[in-house]
């Protein structure tokens, strides 16, 4: 059976990939799930690649990396997705006697269990110490492979967030925030004064002087807009 | 609908920003989102609004029945205005019966077009005693990002507007326009960190209180009202609302006037 | 008016819509459409307006509709009360019920769920305006949306229906050849593997009518497939 790419009509925008997919172009190649990506002979495959009857194939829409023997997609959009060691800011949704349920923004919430938690405490003093509707800075422990992650407060910098302001950005602009070697984020600090912590599931935390703040939200607005007008549909 | 979770965060930050007289996305206190409004955009209703403020989107669409007239009003047709909280709408929208809150959102809007007399049912009579036309508003909301109430008004005012009774499907004659005489708007205020603002987003609502619903006439004749959960106002915070009201509405009724050209 | 007593097609082949026999009517496709959605996708098709919302994945609630080894597919069909000549009364819908369980079908066949235990994805399909075959518009819109949503998926499913009016095997059948028409064959293809995750048929087809319609959809929707694919890598796509 032919793929889409042979029965696509002569009036499409002419931006086809009439070449085959291994071949470099200057372009980057751009690719919709189910699109065949060549033979899978001697490929690795990465995210959003799979291989099917020994045939590469993405899974994801987003563009094609090529990296050595590694073939990967770049998604244009995508849901965070928790690897242990990530910096995450969590909000909690409920709580136990002796466990937190934390919403990290993740297919699946975390638990943050009292032995974890910030603070030496009593069976039964969760709400004491984080209360329902607190949000959090933890980091991830360990992803089960049935999704149960667990969070943890001990560690440098860990804590409960008291003040300033917590803002969402898509988890896949968080490269274009910090910039290289977190050159972009540091800028930002700067001219700002403000405290800023990007977590891994696009949470940013703002702290500081409250002009500081505007300051930082609106341009975590202009970035957000500029990468939606320089990808096409609204997808970055 | 479930209840969602109000961030503590989210509620002292509005407090701060309220105290320096600011808002999350930098609009003044009284200012609302871009509009866009669209009407006659449905083939298969017979009128028909697109409404977009802001990331919050609705439709609105009006269909016609033959109803037989109630027998304390055997000369007069009837108007039915329904809203439905689809879970399409947002994340925090659940599946299932209507919710108390869409069903509130719907009755609100109902009133306010109702009372303001903008739909002459006795013209809507057939036959007195025997048919008569109903008119049901159905209000849709496709993404909400806050304040569903004022972008279901402007819809459902704008549809009605430029609805035709369709007389040829029923073999009544010809099709001929919904007369609507006037033109109500809402105009919805919401507590947040402590003081009212206009067209409040998703992010304020969640972190915000009471909520209040004023529906205007062009002569400012006041058509309904509603106050919505838990708070308490005072009596000059509400005559600073029924101000700002004033403008804003006939800013908007323009707007929909502006729609329909030679009309 | 019984079968084939309408003239839908003329002695040179032409319908009345203008399409020759194999046509699809003109479609257009838009990312992004429910700001406050994870993905989301309108699609206009001939006179039907199909918006498609994806929600997730995301914590599945209540606990109890969890499944340990993969996500849980909610999948919603819905006419909106405008959407068609006569008003239809929200609420429950026998024909709605089974449109989004075999939408879902179709859709469990493509989405990797098994990378996502324990969580849900919701798909909600609302049908704004309908002329006939909203439930191809449907499936098709809420594969490009679950795309758009970055959900990883083996293909996407392409969907179409072809029928038969005065005797006459043609492809995307429009209102009033529905109506009148004599038989139905809405398929779910999947464009890179030609293989099917979608059937249903009603009507009276001889073999040979059959093999032409079955024929008519493969062919649309590998064409389909492509504005799909143009539309997910442009951010949309317009006829």
């Amino acid at each position: 059976m032919k793929g889409w790419s042979v029965a696509r009509p002569d009036n499409m925008s002419g931006k086809g990939n009439a070449a085959g997919p291994h071949d470099s172009q200057q372009a980057p190649l751009l690719v919709a799930p189910g699109e065949d990506l060549g033979d899978s002979e001697g490929y690795e495959v990465g995210h959003g690649v799979i291989v099917m009857d020994g045939r590469l194939r993405a899974t994801k829409q987003g563009q094609m990396k090529k990296d050595g023997k590694s073939v990967s997609i770049l998604p244009s959009r995508t849901k965070y997705f928790p690897r242990p060691g990530d910096l995450v800011i969590g909000l909690v949704e409920g709580c136990t006697n002796n466990i937190w349920f934390v919403d990290i923004g993740a297919p699946f919430n975390a638990i943050l269990p009292m032995s974890l938690g910030p603070a030496k405490m009593e069976f039964g003093g969760t709400r004491s110490v984080i209360d329902i509707g607190e949000a959090i800075l933890c980091r991830v422990q360990e992803v089960e492979e049935t999704h149960s992650s667990v969070v943890t407060m001990k560690g440098m910098g860990l804590r409960k967030i008291r003040s300033g302001t917590v803002e969402d950005i898509d988890p896949h602009l968080l490269g274009r925030l910090i910039g290289r070697q977190g050159k972009a984020l540091r800028q930002l600090k700067e001219d700002t004064e403000c405290r800023v912590v990007a977590a891994e599931n696009g949470r940013i935390w703002i702290d500081g002087d409250f002009e500081g703040m505007l300051e930082v939200r609106n341009r975590l607005r202009k970035m957000t807009a500029e990468a939606k007008a320089a990808t096409p549909g609204g997808v970055a | 609908m479930s209840i969602p979770l109000v961030p503590q965060l989210l509620r002292s930050h509005l407090i701060e920003l309220a105290e320096n007289d600011q808002r999350l996305d930098g609009r003044g206190q009284w200012d609302g989102r871009d509009v866009q409004l669209e009407v006659g955009i449905l083939g298969n209703a017979e009128g028909s609004a697109k409404v977009r403020m802001g990331d919050t989107i609705v439709y609105a669409g009006v269909k016609f029945q033959t109803m037989t007239p109630y027998s304390d009003r055997p000369n007069q047709g009837g108007l039915m205005c329904s809203a439905e909280l689809r879970p399409v709408a947002g994340r925090q929208h659940e599946p299932g019966p209507p919710s108390p809150e869409s069903i509130e959102l719907g009755r609100v809007v109902d009133r306010g077009i109702r009372e303001s007399g903008c739909i002459d049912t006795e013209a809507l009579c057939i036959i007195p005693g025997e048919k008569a036309w109903q008119v049901i508003l159905d209000l849709y909301a496709i993404s909400d990002d806050g304040n569903l109430f004022d972008a279901f008004a402007l819809a459902g005012i704008a549809a009605l507007r430029n609805s035709v009774i369709p007389l040829a499907k029923f073999e009544l004659g010809e099709d001929i326009p919904l007369d609507v005489s006037k033109t109500p708007i809402m105009c919805s205020y919401h507590r947040v960190g402590g003081r009212y603002v206009y067209d409040a987003s998703g992010r304020e609502e969640l972190g915000g209180d009471e909520r209040i619903h004023i529906t205007l006439g062009a002569d400012a004749h006041v058509h309904s009202l509603q106050k919505g959960l838990k708070g308490t106002f005072t009596a000059g915070e509400f005559a600073e609302l029924m101000k700002q009201a004033r403008t804003k509405g006939d800013e908007l009724r323009d707007l929909v006037h502006s729609l329909e050209g030679g009309n | 008016m019984g079968y084939g007593d309408v003239q839908m097609i003329d002695e040179n082949g032409i319908r009345v819509d203008g399409r020759k026999a194999g046509d699809v009517r003109p479609i257009s496709i838009e990312l992004g459409v429910v700001p406050v959605a994870d993905g989301s996708c309108r699609m206009t098709w001939g006179t039907n307006e199909v918006i498609v919302a994806v929600y997730g994945p995301m914590e599945a609630h209540p606990r109890k509709i969890q499944r340990q080894d993969r996500a849980v597919l909610d999948v919603r069909y819905n006419m909106a009360p405008f959407s068609t000549s006569d008003r239809i009364r929200p609420g429950f819908n026998r024909r709605s019920r089974e449109i989004s369980k075999v939408t879902s079908d179709a859709l469990e066949s493509v989405v990797l769920l098994e990378l996502y235990p324990r969580s849900k994805i919701r798909v909600e399909i609302e049908i704004i305006c309908a002329e006939a075959g909203t439930r191809c518009v449907g499936l098709t819109a809420a594969s490009v949306a679950l795309a758009d949503a970055g959900i990883p998926m083996t293909d996407l499913v392409v969907s179409v229906a072809s029928g038969k009016i005065n005797g006459v095997v043609v492809c995307d059948l429009n209102k009033s050849e529905d109506n009148y028409g004599e038989a139905d064959l809405p398929m779910g293809i999947l464009p890179n593997s030609g293989e099917l995750s979608f059937l249903q048929m009603d009507g009276d087809l001889s073999q040979e009518e059959f093999q032409e319609a079955w024929d008519y959809n493969m062919e649309a929707a590998m064409v389909i497939g492509g504005y799909c694919a143009e539309a997910l890598k442009n951010g949309g796509y317009n006829l």
